[in-house]
């Protein structure tokens, strides 16, 4: 022992907490990165979750999409007059120029328009034959005509025989061109124009004149499928509605707001699509759960020993805690946008307008903000492992 | 003032409680100068390791008292424990406990980084402690790609890095060849010479009592005079 040495004192220096979560992060990223290959099962299982929730919703939104389409594309129409019961955009027992007149003549009605919609057969060249869900429009307001016109003039209605087919479908149909001449229920028509991607649950949407319509399906002209309403400037649709809806009690009178989600409500509920997709996505999210909880919690066992040296150095378990809690953020935020690129890769990939699924943007900030929370909530079995850790288990 | 670094009154730790209850620490009476190099000498079984983890703040006494440079370690919380450590003791393990995943600076700086320094601070201490060790050219390897002494060695910086008066050490050379084993011990005392540290080794071989400045023999949870050699 020499005298002449300054005894060390102790150390009275600490870190923040800004300092413990920069200091305790990094050691969990380098642990995560440390073994690349618990990190690669890591996140297949984030992005699994991520690319089968996505794609679930994506395809439920697709579906919903589909069966609102053609209430959504209207946007001039304010009230719909509906038969009673209707939950779907489908027909059912036909409206009558009774409901006609007295909706026209309805305080704060601007215009009313009755809309033909029924299944024809379109017969092919080989003699096969395709349905149609032939719409007939009036003109000229052409109230639920054509829209996403690809080719043609909705005013091409008018020429005898005109009927605007779904581009998507030309195959189908036989190779539909511009300007062929079919047999669509037993009447001569000529293609006169084209939509794209105009295709609902039911077959594809064809659009003719109402006369000609009501020819093809053979509907009385004082008979409609749906009665569409628009409003006066100013007038507000919901008062016209209930003052619509009590002067044809035998009618279901929804504004198109309303329209859209009964719609969606009946998809939901009255369905049992709801509930499929539901279930995949919830599956989606546990198994996303499960293998972060797992791989974590089983990375904490692989490195006991790791995280009781770093207890018994002065970490505590709130120390850990911040180190695991880092390692679950970046699971959630890497394994999401990968997820996500993929999905984006794949989606983009498809370009069938079948039954390809809808991302909104908003479903990247809300997968993000779901997988990060998925993968803190399955830091937790973890968490409770190296809190029950004893530092003295480093001498043993 | 100089009060001793270690200071032990009647120490005991009972493990578990009624018929399965074993007390391996029975009433240790101790004290250890500031700037002591000693070494805790006993068969296995004998306790040692119980005394360094209550010494090391890792583990509490059952009665007794301890004060580590007056500072009392008897009823503490146990929340109060790890900042007793980050203060007072720098720990040397048998097996290294180095972090697989860090790099042997990495290792040596954490410590450091939890008593304040910022990383950067932290990162330069711990490469001058690293050279001191005879490390200077291993800084950025991994554990896993050093030998069992260089190990051991980044083990020891990483006790002294930051200087905590009291350095632990439980059977440092147990995995290492006797050769490799004396040069790691004569390092760690010169070093601990050199920065006032005061270290207790626990261990049993022989071949490294001499660097001692004192031995202490513990026997069935006792402290006993040295055995006597023929
Ligand atoms: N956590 C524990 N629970 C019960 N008994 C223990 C525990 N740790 C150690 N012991 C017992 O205490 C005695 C002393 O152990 P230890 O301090 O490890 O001795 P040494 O390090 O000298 O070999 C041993 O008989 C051991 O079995
Ligand atoms: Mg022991």
């Amino acid at each position: 022992m020499s005298a002449k040495v300054a005894i060390a004192e102790p150390i009275r220096g600490r870190a923040g907490a800004v300092g413990r979560w920069r200091t305790l992060g990094a050691i969990g990223i380098k642990m995560m990165f440390f073994d690349r290959l618990k990190l690669a099962g890591t996140l297949f299982g984030v992005v699994f979750a991520v690319v089968l929730g996505n794609f679930q919703m994506g395809t439920f939104l697709a579906l919903l999409s589909k069966n609102r389409m053609f209430v959504e594309a209207q946007t001039d129409v304010d009230l719909w007059v509906t038969p009673p019961g209707t939950r779907q955009f489908q027909g059912g027992k036909p409206l009558n120029d009774s409901h006609l007149n007295r909706a026209r003549a309805l305080e704060g009605v601007a215009w009313a328009e009755p809309l033909v919609l029924q299944t024809a057969q379109l017969t092919l060249p080989n003699g096969g034959r395709e349905p149609v869900s032939l719409v007939g429009t009036r003109a000229p307001r052409f109230a639920g005509g054509p829209w996403n016109v690809v080719k043609g003039e909705r005013e091409a209605l008018l020429t005898p025989g005109g009927v605007f087919f779904e581009d998507a479908e030309r195959e189908k149909f036989g190779g539909l061109n511009y300007g062929s001449v079919r047999e669509l229920g037993g009447r001569k028509v000529q293609v006169v124009g084209f939509t794209w991607g105009l295709l609902p649950f039911a077959p594809a949407y064809a659009f003719a004149e109402q006369t000609l319509a009501r020819e093809i399906v053979q509907l009385p002209a004082d008979q409609h499928t749906f009665i569409m309403v628009g409003v006066q400037p100013g007038a507000d649709p919901v008062a016209v509605r209930a003052a619509l809806q009590a002067e044809l009690p035998d009618t279901r009178v929804m504004t198109r707001a309303e329209y859209l989600h009964e719609i969606l409500v009946y998809i939901v509920t009255g369905t049992q699509i709801g509930l499929s997709f539901g279930t995949s996505t919830f599956m989606g999210l546990l198994v996303g759960l499960i293998t972060v909880a797992l791989s974590m919690f089983s990375s904490v066992v692989d490195n006991l020993r790791a995280f009781g040296t770093l207890k018994a150095i002065g970490s505590t378990t709130a120390d850990l805690a911040r180190l695991l809690l880092v390692q679950a953020l970046i699971y959630g935020l890497v394994g999401s946008l990968m997820g996500l690129g993929m999905v984006a890769a794949m989606v983009s990939g498809m370009r069938n307008p079948q039954l390809t699924p809808i991302l909104p943007m908003a479903a990247f900030g809300i997968t993000v903000v779901l997988m990060v929370g998925v993968c803190l909530a399955a830091s937790v079995l973890a968490l409770l492992r190296v809190r029950k850790l004893e530092p003295a288990m480093v001498f043993r | 003032m100089s009060d001793p670094a270690v200071k032990l009154k009647g120490l005991t730790k009972t493990y578990g409680e009624g018929a399965l209850a074993f007390e391996a620490l029975k009433g240790i009476d101790l004290e250890v100068a500031r700037g002591e190099f000693l070494m805790l000498v006993g068969p296995s079984g004998s306790g040692k390791t119980t005394l360094l983890s209550i010494l090391g703040c890792v583990l509490a006494p059952t009665r007794g008292e301890g004060f580590l440079f007056s500072e009392p370690l008897h009823g503490r919380k146990e929340r109060e424990l790890p900042e007793l450590r980050l203060s007072y003791i720098g720990f040397i393990f048998q097996g290294h406990n180095l972090l697989p995943a860090l790099t042997a600076e990495q290792n040596v700086a954490f410590p450091l980084e939890l008593r304040g320094y910022s990383h950067r601070a932290a990162l330069a201490e711990a490469r001058e402690v690293l050279g001191a060790v005879g490390l200077e050219d291993k800084l950025t390897s991994h554990p896993d790609a050093l030998s069992g002494g260089q190990r051991q060695r980044v083990s020891v910086a990483r006790a002294i890095a930051g200087r905590p008066p009291l350095i632990l050490a439980d059977e440092p050379t147990a995995s290492l060849d006797a050769q490799t084993g004396a040069q790691v011990t004569t390092l760690l005392k010169d070093l601990s010479t050199e920065r006032g540290h005061t270290v207790i080794v626990v261990t049993h071989d022989s071949r490294i009592f001499h660097l001692a400045d004192r031995t202490v023999h513990i026997e069935d949870g006792r402290l006993v005079p040295p055995p006597v050699k023929e």
